[in-house]
């Protein structure tokens, strides 16, 4: 698949918020809650359009368990974008945004584009953190903020794409230098069909990696 | 955590005082009686700490205690370690030591050696202070390994930090109150794009040291010379198995930064060893196979091989030799022939070996792996057995007593027992779900799986429920088909597999760092790969290790895999071949296509459902004879699974956040 760009996603949050459940409602449209705990990471791919323009997300979904920090910690470098979620169910997984938020200012791009995710808002008789307080909490912290379910998939494609929208608006606006991949983007030939840009933009024969 | 106040260094102004008043000079008088040659050639030693010990084992006996120093060239800093020699005599003038004679020999004690290691190198180092024993810092490298715990026995880890601030920058992470950034710069901003490219952060003059200074008196180490040897070393002959041997020997040479006299020593045993069956295995009865139609090309292949310009593409070089081909899996009637007739297995070694080779048959699992699990010894009779049953089924009830009498309202005031259970709740309906033996709402076996895990989180409270846990367990219960059964055979491969799942990740370290190494011996140039590639962390194979490739086969490749490891026949390392030998599977494309270490993860993770298991295993058996010794003394002791050699608490005193 051709791209015009493609941007680097992470995923990030305590264990259980529902990372991977988000990324397989927004890769694959449906909501398994039952398929297996992340160990490390997984990866998930989709193509979406802004301003016309195809944009290839490559998202990681990573690990949440506090002991394996030491190892998700390295997936953050060159993210261009990155989920950050709790579980509005959950008091303590929005306590520890504040310590995520240290990690990705610490290994992640300063650039990168943080949006926060109150995730299970269906499950909206059981919650225990208020929208005002991820919004208030999202104001003073820079980020972008929204509600979201990944069972019953409301805001799912608004969180991905709007994040997007928001990288595309700050590559237009000459934030980042495209050439460098450490921005967690690479710069396709847009809508033209073959492959893909190399690594370093030089041997475009080795391009089958991202698919 | 009043342990971090107790110990604080950079609150403390009067201990930062009385180091501007000069107490390092204490140190530094200590170290001019002792290390006179590296005051002559620039350096100085501004910090000298003896007593320093690497536990690499449980085992009292096995502790290594050395001399840390920090020393100082120009304007960079370096930190070695350096064992004392085989008889501890600091060690012992500690009143610390089981024994006279250590039973480290002296080449692992010359694995374990820090020679030399610039800070600029280092990316943090972590501080524990527990209440009880002694304090020890784990030094983490820019690549994210790092070395085994280094144990204070007279205390000095606020000195030693002191001292490290004074000549490079020092924080502490806002994160972890006991951890401590090397050159970590103040301004978040400057940090974040510092932390994507900190080796180039520090000035090219920090770089390598000249290592003379640090061969010092107690080690007959010289790093330099050994590694100066690499060009003539090399033999040029024609014999590729000769070759090969050489080589290996030659990378080892590098990896384990021998003296050079243990390596010509090593030399002079190689010709005969390395591939006609290792002298130290003679349980190996038949020496791998060269394939002949192989030989012709390889010969020529051989012959271009230059390690020090190698060509990726051309160096395939241990795929010469080959694993035994795998066997049909032991049936019902062999299995019979290895009981006597009180149901002892006389010759477990042969068993063992079978099992090795070809795995079990489905319906004698449930028998046959509470004996390589360790749950039944393999000398017990039928009646001790089923006394033990007996008695096991009976503790693992009392043990399960312990939370199921814990009432609600008991509950409400334990939030670790609460955190923990909600944890292994939500984990259990996350795991192998696409069994059948699990799938459906309610399933029976997921709720045995939650028992289980809490009754080990209560069994092993330390150690508690990780992540990963469930995976390990899940297929135990599937071929157990009983509760307490699977309790106790998943307590016994705990004993081994329990450091993946400290807190600090340490095992985990250990088997990565031992991986390094063997890929450095077994497959030189995709090490050089990987380190140019700046994957040398090998944290793409952290789930491979974590849980024994759970995710990376079926139900049925998984339980052969895990049959196979838990024979420990040639190996008790094989895992880490198996790594190996995936890897070198994969070499063509992870270098030809040059990825990067977020290709290469990614690749990794997808292999999963497409490696090829008795192929594998093949190649792994191959790897692990042709490394032989040198293999072997790659991975340090105490790397898991080996067990604990001696009872006592197994897992570190635990943070706070343990569930
Ligand atoms: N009701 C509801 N349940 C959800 C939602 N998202 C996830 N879940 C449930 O939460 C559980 C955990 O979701 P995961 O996606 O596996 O959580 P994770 O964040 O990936 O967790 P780790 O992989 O352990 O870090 C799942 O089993 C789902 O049942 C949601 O939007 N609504
Ligand atoms: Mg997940």
């Amino acid at each position: 698949m051709s791209y015009a760009y493609l941007f680097k996603y992470i995923i990030i949050g305590d264990t259980g918020v529902g990372k991977s459940c988000l990324l397989l409602q927004f890769t694959d449209k449906r909501f398994q809650p039952v398929h297996d705990l992340t160990i490390g990471v997984e990866f998930g791919a989709r193509m979406i359009t802004i301003d016309n323009k195809p944009i290839k997300l490559q998202i990681w979904d990573t690990a949440g368990q506090e002991s394996f920090r030491s190892i998700t910690r390295s997936y953050y470098r060159g993210a261009a974008g990155a989920l950050l979620v709790y579980d509005i169910t959950r008091r303590e997984t929005f306590n520890h945004l504040a310590s995520w938020l240290e990690d990705a200012r610490q290994h992640a791009n300063a650039n990168m584009t943080i949006m926060l995710i109150g995730n299970k808002c269906d499950l909206a008789h059981r919650r225990a953190v208020s929208t005002e307080e991820g919004e208030q909490f999202a104001k003073e912290h820079g980020l972008i903020f929204m509600e979201a379910s990944a069972k019953t998939a409301q805001n799912v494609e608004e969180a991905f794409i709007s994040t997007a929208a928001t990288i595309y608006k700050k590559i237009q606006e000459g934030v980042f230098d495209v050439s460098n991949e450490s921005y967690g983007i690479k710069v396709g030939y847009g809508g033209i069909p073959g492959p893909s840009v190399g690594r370093d933009g030089s041997s475009s024969q080795a391009g089958g990696c991202c698919s | 955590m009043h342990e971090t106040e107790l110990n604080d260094l950079s609150d403390d102004a009067d201990y930062a005082a009385s180091i501007q008043q000069g107490s390092p000079s204490n140190s530094r008088g200590d170290s001019s009686r002792r290390s006179g040659p590296i005051e002559l050639s620039g350096a100085e030693v501004v910090y000298v700490k003896d007593n320093v010990a690497i536990h690499p084992t449980q085992y009292a006996s096995e502790r290594i205690s050395g001399r840390l120093r920090l020393i100082k060239q120009a304007t960079s800093l370096f930190m070695t370690w350096i064992p004392y020699k085989a008889n501890p005599r600091g060690y012992e003038s500690t009143g610390l030591g089981q024994s006279s004679q250590s039973r480290i020999p002296e080449r692992d004690r010359n694995l374990y050696t820090i020679r030399a290691v610039s800070f600029t190198e280092i990316r943090s180092i972590r501080r524990h202070t527990p209440p009880l024993g002694w304090q020890y810092i784990i030094v983490v490298l820019q690549t994210g390994l790092a070395f085994p715990p280094l144990y204070f026995y007279n205390g000095g880890v606020r000195e030693f930090l002191a001292t490290i601030k004074q000549h490079v920058p020092l924080v502490r992470s806002a994160d972890d109150a006991n951890v401590f950034l090397v050159n970590d710069l103040q301004d978040p901003l400057q940090r974040s794009l510092s932390s994507l490219e900190l080796p180039r952060v520090v000035p090219v003059s920090n770089g390598t040291p000249p290592l003379s200074p640090f061969s010092t008196d107690e080690n007959h180490g010289s790093i330099n010379e050994t590694v100066n040897d690499w060009g003539h070393a090399r033999l040029r002959v024609h014999d590729p198995a000769r070759d090969i041997s050489i080589q290996v020997l030659e990378k080892f040479s590098l990896v384990t930064k021998f003296a050079r006299d243990t390596t010509s020593h090593l030399f002079g045993e190689v010709h005969n060893d390395v591939f006609s069956g290792n002298v130290r295995r003679p349980q190996i009865q038949s020496a791998p196979v060269i394939r002949d139609n192989e030989r012709s090309d390889t010969k020529q292949e051989s012959v271009d091989f230059v390690p020090v310009t190698p060509d990726p593409f051309e160096v395939d070089k241990i795929s010469l030799v080959w694993g035994k081909p795998r066997q049909p899996p032991l049936r019902f009637d062999e299995w019979t022939i290895f009981l006597d007739s009180e149901g002892r297995i006389t010759d477990s070694d042969s068993l063992r070996k079978r099992i090795f080779y070809g795995g079990v048959e489905h319906d004698l699992r449930k028998e046959v792996w509470k004996f390589l699990l360790g749950f039944h010894a393999y000398d017990s009779t039928y009646a001790e057995r089923e006394y033990l049953a007996v008695t096991k089924k009976l503790e693992y009830e009392t043990v399960k007593c312990q939370w199921k009498s814990i009432s609600a309202e008991q509950a409400k005031r334990f939030t670790k027992f609460r955190e923990r259970r909600g944890l292994i709740e939500k984990d259990v309906v996350r795991t192998d779900r696409s069994v059948s033996f699990y799938d459906g709402d309610d399933n029976p076996n997921v709720a045995i799986l939650h028992d289980i895990l809490l009754t080990y989180s209560f069994y092993n409270f330390d150690l508690g429920y990780c992540q990963g846990m469930s995976d390990l367990l899940a297929p135990i219960l599937f071929v157990m088909r009983d509760e307490a059964e699977s309790f106790w055979c998943f307590v016994a491969l705990m004993e081994r597999l329990g450091p993946n799942f400290n807190r600090d990740q340490n095992g985990m370290h250990s088997q990565l760092f031992a991986l390094s190494k063997l890929v450095e011996i077994l497959d030189s140039p995709l090490h050089n790969y990987f380190k140019q590639a700046d994957c040398l962390n090998y944290f793409f194979c952290f789930r491979w290790i974590l849980i024994q490739f759970k995710r990376e086969f079926s139900y049925d490749l998984i339980m052969r895999m895990w049959e196979v490891l838990w024979t420990y026949y040639l190996s008790e390392h094989f895992h880490l071949y198996v790594c190996v030998a995936i890897l070198k599977r994969y070499r063509k494309k992870i270098i030809g296509e040059q990825m990067d270490f977020d290709t290469l993860l990614k690749f990794i993770n997808e292999l999963s459902g497409s490696i090829e298991l008795d192929g594998i295993l093949r190649d792994a058996e191959a790897l692990c004879i042709c490394a032989g010794e040198n293999g072997a003394a790659c991975i340090p002791p105490g790397t898991p699974p080996s067990l604990p050699l001696e009872t006592g608490s197994t897992y570190s005193h635990q943070e706070d956040e343990v569930l």
